[in-house]
């Protein structure tokens, strides 16, 4: 069995290679300060803040959506979905955005929403919508 | 509980509880009778103790599920399965699928589906019953536990699909006596699963998942009792069936992905997806090696490891899916039910199992130190089965972040965009694979020869460049060397087993079970590929879009498009009309009318309405829209409503308050003083004032003598034609003046006949008016997939393939050839 020793050595090696590389790939749970700072797409948790509108108008753009958000940090952000307006964001207990910083607005990719059932307060249903249809394999 | 509640039916819940204890019991009993039946084979005592007690548990399934059914389609609330799953309106087939919404209910067909393949293999396992059937029935026992929903010792083990409402729940109202009375309706099915691909894609899933047990008890089986080349014979058949069956049932999701659900796509690299292809891709990887180590004595260990951590696998994914683990990274896992720790148990004993026998065995475990031949198939379907493992472990490390999260503690969140992640790793695993699958058939078992292999291959190799360059050239994908890359493999893959499908005809027909399904991955791959790739979305908006110059990363402009009911908005090739809107409550559907026009002749050259639909289910997330889609042999159209006029949503259609007389709907009124014959114009048309009539009645007014009762009688003509008439009423009673008015509904429109002035001769009409109504409009997302239909045939194709490779092995199997 040398010569598949010899490839088990080798596909082990890629395996390790490619761990390695998913762990580049990965990102971060940050906040909008960090967001600021690093300039780059990451993830930000946070819960929307009801107090402010949120503004949707399909008669005027079908594909802008904004909000306002709290951060984990407490820190409040404008957010900028580029789509139309996820149903249910009202009740979402959670956010979860994709996304970047530009300027103090920060825009969105992605949003991922936890909503509380209304029946039961440990059943959580998680609704995403995602702006940018993607196109497959990338290079 | 000393309330005495009123209305309650209590008595199926009892049964069924009893069953589900009797269940787990069988399951148990089983087991342990056929462990010792296993020892000690020549006592049939333990056997017979055994095969009673599987019977007693697959009546009890039987019976679980029929209560449970029985509970549901009689809308037994006060059952909360029933309550949180199932509705009223729901027709039968929604019902079944209400059936597997929950975790309870897609356990029980689990153990339904353990509890048939059991039936198969006590009446055809003969020798290989009895240990077999002890790994069975061991996963058997730890299925039934999730049901259970007991405490032991304080802690809550699994969780019954009879539990009552007032036991799951702590609203107030259920400590009320009457409170089923309150209970009008169940919070029903989430619309997402009202579609006919939720009926048959959980059952064909669980079939997959179910049968993944038979290899692995096999394999356990083969090491236990020492029977090592053994198993594999009896064993492939049914590695085969898993395999053909759990793939079926994978693609039959990506169908509802594709139709049902608004992900635009078929397969998005989702937590839940990966997880139940994981165990698809070791299993297919272990088929290979079996089938490498019958025909040659290599890898042995190798073939028994990948059929064991199949199963392992498929423990892990129900893990992943069910304890709630996946909350912050899937879109649709279940949620979590408390019962993540049985979940562990249930892996780990089964991981533990799987390494306790291996290292047991190690020392007997065959192995021949001749060394493979570079030129023989084995090495090569031993290297490919590696491939696939690796490309598993690439998916699983992924998938698995939440979990390394769980257990260091740590923070990562995985990558910010999947697909492009996934891709690039499995794009190039899928090239290898291809490319492995094509050669392979074109070496023998042990030795090769060179010459003709290689006069073989670069034949092929010329043929498929040509064929290939064209497929791209086609279908578009050359703008990325990885898809040009796929395409090629796929192509050679299709043409070398399809080359051994033409010996096939010339009657060595063993082998076309392989070829045929190899030909069928290679299709749903290329099909897979192009779709995806190329696909475009058709309803790219760019007003209101500016790029802004020098930000690095230009934001696409907006996938969805804005149309107002009525007027007609270009999209690529196509005319858009939303047409209206159709209520068949709790569904609307909205019809969009396509007409595909000729630019030199302006003529219509297509015409076809696409009627996608939502649903708005406040209790479930708002409007959630189905698509709807248009079929081309060579692409789709794909629909998707993602929001719509609030009005078209009202929750009662039939509500119309015409019955209240109040003005507070109606425009402030205009007044004119006409005389028979004036024609005056309104907002949608005019009206002409006739006549009077001067024989009009009242109901319930009685006309006194010197009462004066005088109709105007109006004809009322539309902007379209239609014509109405109406008569508002003026009444001199007693001296005093009163008015009765009349409405036109359909036009908005209410008349006052409100004063008679004989001294000018002129005649006194109010006319109100309702506001224009808002105009209906929808926002919607449209998307072309191009090819998607060699994805679709390849399944198809691919699944045929998996039959008969599958009747070949079970031939085999009954009358083993000298080989």
């Amino acid at each position: 069995m040398k010569k598949s020793s010899i490839l088990l050595i080798a596909i082990i090696a890629v395996a390790i290679a490619m761990i390695l590389v998913i762990y580049t790939d990965s990102s971060t749970y940050s906040t909008f300060s960090e967001a600021k700072e690093k300039q780059t797409e990451l993830y930000v948790v946070g819960v929307l803040n009801k107090q402010k509108s949120l503004d949707y108008d399909p008669v005027k753009d079908p594909n802008h959506f904004s909000f306002h958000m709290f951060d984990n940090d407490s820190t409040e952000c404008q957010v900028v979905f580029n789509g139309a307006k996820p149903q249910d964001i009202e009740r979402s207990e959670q956010i979860v955005l994709t996304g970047k910083m530009d300027g103090n607005v920060f825009h969105a990719s992605k949003i991922l929403m936890k909503c509380p059932s209304k029946y039961n307060q440990d059943q959580m249903e998680v609704i995403e919508s995602s702006s940018a249809f993607n196109a497959a394999i990338t290079q | 509980m000393d309330i005495n509640f009123i209305g309650e039916n209590l008595l199926p819940g009892q049964i069924g509880q009893f069953f589900v204890v009797l269940s787990f019991g069988a399951a148990l009993l089983s087991f342990i009778a056929y462990f010792f039946s296993s020892k000690e084979p020549n006592d049939t005592t333990w056997k017979s103790i055994a095969r009673g007690a599987f019977w007693i548990n697959t009546i009890s399934v039987i019976t679980i599920g029929s209560i449970l059914f029985y509970i549901i389609y009689n809308h037994l609330f006060e059952y909360h399965y029933a309550y949180a799953h199932s509705s009223k309106a729901l027709p039968t087939h929604y019902i079944i699928s209400s059936f597997w919404e929950g975790q309870e209910g897609s356990f029980w067909l689990w153990m339904f589906w353990q509890c048939v393949l059991s039936v198969v293999l006590v009446a055809t396992a003969k020798s290989w019953e009895s240990p077999v059937m002890t790994f069975v029935m061991l996963c058997q026992t730890f299925l039934a536990s999730m049901l259970i929903g007991v405490e032991v010792f304080g802690t809550r083990v699994g969780s019954s699909p009879f539990i009552l409402l007032r036991d799951a729940m702590n609203w107030p109202i259920l400590s009320d006596p009457n409170y089923l009375s309150m209970i009008s309706d169940g919070r029903g099915l989430n619309p997402l699963l009202q579609n006919y691909w939720m009926v048959i894609h959980p059952p064909t899933l669980f079939l997959g998942f179910a049968s993944m047990i038979v290899p692995f008890a096999f394999a356990g089986a083969g090491l236990w009792q020492r029977r090592y080349k053994d198993w594999i014979s009896p064993g492939l058949p049914w590695a085969l069936f898993a395999v053909m069956i759990l793939g079926a049932g994978i693609i039959m999701g990506s169908f509802w992905a594709y139709e049902a659900l608004n992900f635009g796509g078929f397969w998005a690299w989702d937590p839940v997806e990966n997880v139940s292809i994981i165990p698809w891709f070791t299993l297919i990887a272990a088929v290979h090696v079996m089938v490498a180590f019958k025909n040659s004595g290599q890898a042995y260990f190798t073939a028994t490891f990948l059929a064991l951590i199949s199963f392992v696998l498929v423990i892990y994914a129900s893990y992943l899916t069910r304890s709630g683990i996946l909350g912050e990274t899937s879109v649709h896992s279940f949620t979590s039910l408390g019962m993540s720790g049985q979940l562990i148990i249930f892996n780990a004993i089964f991981f533990f199992v799987m390494v306790g026998l291996l290292v047991w065995r190690r020392k007997e475990i065959p192995s021949t130190q001749k060394e493979e031949d570079i030129y023989s198939r084995e090495f090569w379907l031993f290297i490919g089965a590696l491939v696939l493992t690796v490309a598993c472990i690439q998916i699983i490390a992924t998938t698995s972040i939440p979990v390394f999260n769980a257990i260091f503690g740590t923070k990562v969140a995985p990558p910010i965009d999947p697909i492009p992640h996934y891709n690039k790793w499995q794009g190039a695993f899928a090239v290898v694979i291809m490319l492995v699958t094509g050669f392979t058939q074109f070496l023998k078992y042990k030795r090769s020869d060179h010459k003709k292999f290689w006069s073989a291959i670069l034949v092929l190799l010329a043929v498929t460049l040509v064929v290939s360059a064209g497929v791209v050239f086609i279908t578009k994908v050359y703008t990325n060397v990885m898809y040009i890359l796929i395409t090629f493999g796929a192509v050679f893959c299709i043409l070398a087993n399809g080359r051994i499908l033409t010996d096939a005809f010339k009657g060595k027909w063993r082998l076309a079970g392989s070829a045929v399904s190899h030909i069928g991955f290679g299709l749903l791959l290329i099909g897979a590929l192009v779709a995806a790739a190329t696909s475009e979305v058709i309803s790219q908006n760019s007003s209101g879009y500016i790029a802004v110059a020098g930000f690095d990363q230009v934001e696409k402009p907006g996938e969805n498009l804005f149309l107002t009911e009525g007027e007609p908005v270009q999209m690529g090739d196509y005319r858009l009309t939303y047409i209206g809107d159709s209520v068949a409550m709790p569904n609307v559907f909205y019809k969009i009318k396509y007409e595909n026009i000729d630019e030199e002749t302006g003529k219509v050259k297509e015409e076809f309405v696409l009627m996608p639909f939502a649903q708005n289910n406040p209790q479930m997330g708002g409007l959630i829209g189905t698509p709807s889609t248009k079929h081309y042999i060579t692409h789709d159209v794909y629909t998707l409503i993602t929001a719509a006029a609030s009005d078209s949503h009202s929750n009662d259609p039939k509500a119309n308050d015409s019955e209240r007389s109040g003005f507070e709907d109606y425009d402030e009124p205009a007044t004119y003083e006409v005389n028979l014959g004036d024609t005056l114009r309104y907002r949608n048309g005019f009206f002409i004032v006739e006549s009077i009539n001067r024989d009009a009645k009242i109901e319930n007014i009685p006309k006194g003598a010197d009462d004066v009762i005088f109709g105007l009688k109006v004809r009322v003509v539309a902007a379209d034609g239609k014509e109405f008439q109406a008569e508002p009423l003026f009444l001199i009673k007693d001296g005093n003046v009163f008015d009765f008015h009349k409405d036109v509904e359909e036009q908005g429109l209410r008349f006052r006949f409100s004063n008679i002035k004989p001294q000018v001769d002129k005649l006194e009409i109010m006319v109100y008016q309702k506001p224009l109504p808002e105009k209906k409009w929808v926002v919607f997302k449209a998307i072309k997939f191009p090819y998607i239909n060699f994805f679709w045939c390849g399944t198809i194709v691919m699944t045929i393939g998996f039959l008969m490779a599958i009747y070949r092995r079970w031939k085999d199997n009954r009358a083993p050839r000298a080989s």
